[in-house]
């Protein structure tokens, strides 16, 4: 029996080819799609899942009130995890953690040679917190006292060239104005790709507090720095213990208005936004869309797959009769078209999988991960499963309907569909070309959004400046550098400051005072240290007043606002005017037109700056003019080398941190733009199978119809009309879903494009045409036939 | 007694009245008997043989098959049951085309659970017998009507079936090819199988022990 099923089976496929190529593009595209998206967001729920202690692992955070509302910072006290891990008998280890992105190119030397690499400072319990593997050191001794350093094992290769006696070897580094010598203590081994926290080597905790106090701070409750990260003793109630500590900060000292609040470790990265005080979403709204997007390809090729068999089986209606004539069980007949579609699934999984390893390094470089396809038990069985899943899905609809038919019916052919069964298949295409014109919508829409930002006057010219930091001899003799590059060929303007001012978290501050707001010391201002020239540098407009200045020797006590910081104080003719911040009275010389220093989706927020004092660490920013481009970086290269010997002259666009911003945005763009291609292929597969179908249906009525004097042409109309009668349903059910996702994207960005009627109707005006072509082929084909041999055989 | 059917009723709604398919049928069929069914276009020919194959129901009256009541079995007796007795022959054919001449006559003991080794000799048996073992591989469509009812006819027979039903097995055939079946039956009569033919040849009635006349879903004579 099965024998006969199979070559059946196969003897149908070679005689209907086109069918089965139909489906087999589509499911296989469709499964390719999903497996693609099973990768990824099985990554991205394993993300920092690795660590041994990690259903014990917690961070801690600050919770401050804000105007803006409850705000939550990773920033907490250095003295936050010792203190914790002393008083609190649940707390089994603890660690302060200065960030990876504080130091991502921290310059360390050996042997006169420099080389930078990303690095933290953490606690001694680090390793028993943290499951990054030792390859050589003890954990409990590797971070203890002030003379160790543990470097990971590509650090090792590129600074020793080879892992063997590194312990023990000297590394000088240098941060914020400190330096020291360090021993290696111990090699770990390069941290795992799905690991949110990333660096290179591990300096001890103590030196950054040391750092901290040289450079004019204080190891107090109220200075926030590090991150606190704890490991909870086994059996503590998580919920209770967060409970308990909520108060921590302020019991320790009075001056503390911070919360504590305590998020599991692995958690932040899925879901990294807080609202309301709150861990809310994140990156798990990604998760959801893009598994719900594979589940709906999935369902589309799925639906295909039905309507062709469906479509198929009316030529196979005599083979149904003619068994359940001679005898064949109705079941015989369902185990035979399940078994059909699990066969073309199978074969559709393997074309999925050659799809997949064909196209896995595109996905890769698109979502900025590192997948591979793996051929372990989970993912043998999750594709099993799949395989199953669309098999039972696709051959349910002609394993049950077809079988139920009654012989004598079927063998006279004059079968008629139910009218329900009609309205079944057109809904199905209406779901898919609305799905299809969502997916259009949302890719013109993203497109355009970051076309907007990409071309958004920011008030600031982002292009063609490049920073480099302030290190080595450079902070000696910072003012002559940039007098002597200001004079280079190309170059335009140069200046000096507290931090970059696209792309990092700018420093923030309460704690201004002005005249009407002595008590209030709550409002909370971006606040960055700036050079002469910075203003200038960076093509800032002034409102009004005027900028930093060498002329004015008082300007060591000037202050310049944006202007939303002085709409917000709400100071009439600010010039002139007074501040008073910790202790010192500043007077208002300047204030300039709102610039866009984050992303386009949070509002210009209150900001001042100061000119430069003796500076904790300091940028260079260098104004560079297009035309000269070459010119001035060699140039730039070379007085670096002389005034900075043995640093690399390594700098950084500040048009790159711009683009960084919106990663996200342009993953979602590009995946979005296949994603569409993929829906529309699809469904169109499904239209060109249900117009096969239809004209195999109407043949009858075709052939009548044409005897009768209709033309070739008029058929051919009236039968796309049909479909395009369809995809204006599916327009319509579009419009709205997708207006209300449009918007609902679009909010998320302050300052955004109008939602225009035409990105609607271009959407649908694409999915029309295609679905027409589509269509017309075989119109075309089905009107053109001899009508003779349609009416003759009855 | 092989069959009989007691006052059938078959009827369909068009438009709120009853359209009578069969009307009032009584038919005893013994062992043995040639029966040819007659009658104009839609005086209900062919749905008697359905009725009689189990193929189609009927609404009001009794069937009954040996020594069972048709009427009251569950569909999955019924296919028992006919799978066990009857065979049919189409006008058409209804050879399955993706499928061979050997393995078309396999199918029907498929579904009878035969074993291998045995439907190996019974189609071989049935090839040889109708001299057709040269065609075994070929494909239906490579064949002329006459063969394709050849095989038809060799596999209703296959699983030697009490009575066979044969609707309009001539239809699509030339004469010499029409008469060469209808030889085939008389002679499948002398070896005891029961057959019911529908048919619009007076001359191919013939062949048959009894002529049954309808008119409107009603016997009119025989």
């Amino acid at each position: 029996m099965f024998k006969h099923h199979l070559k059946l089976f196969f003897r149908n496929l070679l005689k209907y080819k086109s069918t089965f190529l139909i489906n087999i593009i589509g499911l296989s595209t469709g499964l390719a799609c999903v497996v693609l998206i099973a990768l990824w967001v099985v990554d991205e729920l394993q993300f920092d899942g690795f660590h041994q202690k990690d259903t014990q692992l917690y961070q801690v955070w600050n919770r401050f009130e804000s105007p803006e509302g409850l705000r939550v910072l990773s920033w907490t006290p250095e003295l936050l995890a010792e203190t914790m891990a002393d008083k609190l008998p649940e707390v089994q280890y603890a660690t302060g953690q200065t960030l990876p992105e504080w130091f991502p190119k921290m310059p360390l030397t050996v042997d006169g040679q420099i080389t930078k690499a990303p690095g933290i400072f953490a606690d001694t319990d680090y390793f028993h917190i943290f499951s990054y593997e030792l390859l050589q050191g003890d954990e409990n001794q590797v971070l203890t006292g002030t003379n160790s350093i543990v470097i990971s094992e590509s650090l090792g290769r590129r600074l020793f060239g080879t892992l063997e006696g590194v312990v023990g070897k000297t590394i000088q580094w240098e941060a914020m104005g400190n330096q020291g010598q360090q021993q290696v203590s111990g090699v770990f081994k390069d941290i795992p790709q799905n690991s949110s926290n990333r660096f290179d080597f591990i300096l001890p905790y103590q030196l950054w507090k040391n750092a901290v106090v040289n450079n004019g701070g204080d190891l107090a409750w109220t200075s926030n720095n590090p991150s606190t990260y704890i490991v909870l003793a086994e059996g503590t109630d998580p919920t209770l213990f967060a409970q308990k500590i909520k108060n921590f900060s302020k019991q320790q000292d009075q001056e503390v208005t911070a919360e504590l609040v305590m998020t599991k470790y692995s958690s932040n990265y899925l879901y990294g936004n807080f609202e309301n005080g709150q861990q809310a979403s994140g990156r798990m709204d990604y998760v959801y869309l893009f598994s719900l997007i594979a589940l709906f390809i999935l369902i589309i090729a799925c639906i295909n797959f039905m309507n062709l068999s469906t479509a198929n089986a009316t030529r196979r209606l005599k083979e149904i009769g003619v068994k359940k004539a001679l005898g064949s069980q109705r079941s015989t007949l369902i185990k035979q078209y399940f078994g059909e579609s699990m066969m073309t699934a199978s074969f559709s999984l393997l074309l999925a999988l050659v799809l997949v390893l064909l196209f896995i390094p595109v996905f890769n470089s698109i979502t900025g991960k590192v997948l591979a396809l793996q051929f372990n038990w989970p993912t043998v069985l999750g594709m099993v499963t799949v395989v199953l899943f669309t098999g039972l899905l696709a051959g349910s609809y002609p394993a049950f309907h077809l079988s139920r038919f009654n012989p004598v019916i079927v063998l006279k052919g004059n079968l008629k569909s139910a009218l329900g069964e009609v309205w079944v298949r057109k809904g199905l295409v209406v779901f898919q070309f609305s799905l299809s014109i969502i997916l259009i919508i949302a890719v013109l829409l993203v497109y355009q959004q970051v076309d907007f930002v990409q071309s958004k006057n920011l008030g600031l010219n982002k292009d063609n400046v490049l920073y480099f930091t302030q290190e080595g001899k450079l902070k000696q003799n910072t003012e002559p550098f940039l007098n002597e590059i200001r004079q280079l060929n190309g170059v335009v303007n140069a200046a000096t400051a507290s931090q970059n001012i696209i792309g990092t978290d700018i420093n923030m501050t309460g704690g201004l005072m002005w005249s009407g707001n002595e008590e209030q010391k709550r409002t909370r201002f971006n606040e960055m240290r700036i050079g002469h020239d910075f203003i200038e540098t960076m093509d800032m407009r002034l409102k009004e007043g005027r900028a930093f200045s060498k002329d004015f020797a008082t300007d060591s006590t000037a202050i310049v606002f944006n202007e939303t910081a002085i709409d917000l104080m709400g100071l009439q003719d600010p010039i002139g005017k007074n501040v008073t911040y910790g202790n010192v009275v500043y007077t208002i010389i300047g204030v300039l037109n709102d610039f866009h220093f984050q992303s386009l989706r949070k509002k210009v927020n209150p900001m001042f700056f100061r000119l430069q004092q003796k500076t904790i660490r300091s940028e260079i920013v260098v104004r560079i003019s297009n035309a000269e481009q070459q010119e001035a970086l060699a140039a730039l290269s070379e007085k670096y080398a002389r005034f900075n010997p043995g640093y690399v002259f390594e700098y950084t666009f500040l048009d790159a941190n711009f683009q960084a911003e919106y990663v996200a945005e342009k993953r979602v763009a590009s995946l979005s733009k296949y994603f569409a291609g993929l829906a529309i292929l699809i469904s169109c597969l499904g239209l060109f199978g249900l117009a096969t179908f239809t004209a195999e249906r109407r043949r009858k009525e075709i052939g009548i119809r044409k005897v009768l004097g209709q033309s070739a042409a008029q058929v051919a109309l009236m039968l796309s009309g049909e479909f395009a009668k369809l995809v204006f349903m599916a327009i319509l059910v579009a419009l709205p879903v997708s207006y209300l996702l449009a918007s609902d994207w679009l909010s998320g960005f302050a300052y955004r494009i109008p939602l225009s009627i035409w990105y609607f109707i271009g959407a649908g005006i694409m999915a029309l045409l295609v679905a027409i072509l589509t269509v017309g082929s075989q119109a075309i084909r089905a009107a053109t036939k001899n009508p003779v041999n349609a009416l003759r055989d009855q | 007694m092989l069959l009989q059917l007691n006052n059938i009723f078959k009827w369909v709604q068009q438009g709120g009245q009853r359209v009578f398919l069969l009307k009032d049928l009584n038919l005893k069929v013994e062992e043995g008997e040639f029966i040819s069914i007659m009658g104009p276009s839609g005086s209900g020919k062919s749905t008697l043989l359905n009725v009689i194959g189990m193929l189609d129901g009927f609404d009001e009256g009794e069937y009954h098959f040996l020594d069972e009541s048709v009427h009251t079995l569950k569909e999955k007796h019924r296919s028992e049951l006919y799978k066990q007795y009857i065979g049919f022959v189409f006008q058409a054919y209804h050879l399955i085309d993706e499928l061979t001449v050997y393995e078309n006559l396999e199918m029907p003991l498929l579904y009878k659970k035969i074993n291998g080794s045995e439907r190996k000799a019974m189609v071989a048996d049935m090839l040889d017998r109708f001299n057709i073992v040269g065609k075994k591989d070929l494909f239906p469509t490579q064949l002329s009507g006459g063969q394709q009812q050849l095989v038809g006819v060799a596999r209703a027979l296959i699983t030697k079936p009490k009575l066979i039903l044969a609707d309009e097995p001539t239809g699509n055939l030339n004469s010499q090819q029409g008469e060469d079946i209808m030889e085939l039956f008389k002679e499948l009569n002398n070896e005891g199988v029961t057959i019911i033919q529908v048919t619009h040849s007076e001359k191919n009635a013939k062949y048959g022990s009894r002529i049954i006349h309808l008119l409107d879903g009603r016997k009119i004579e025989g």
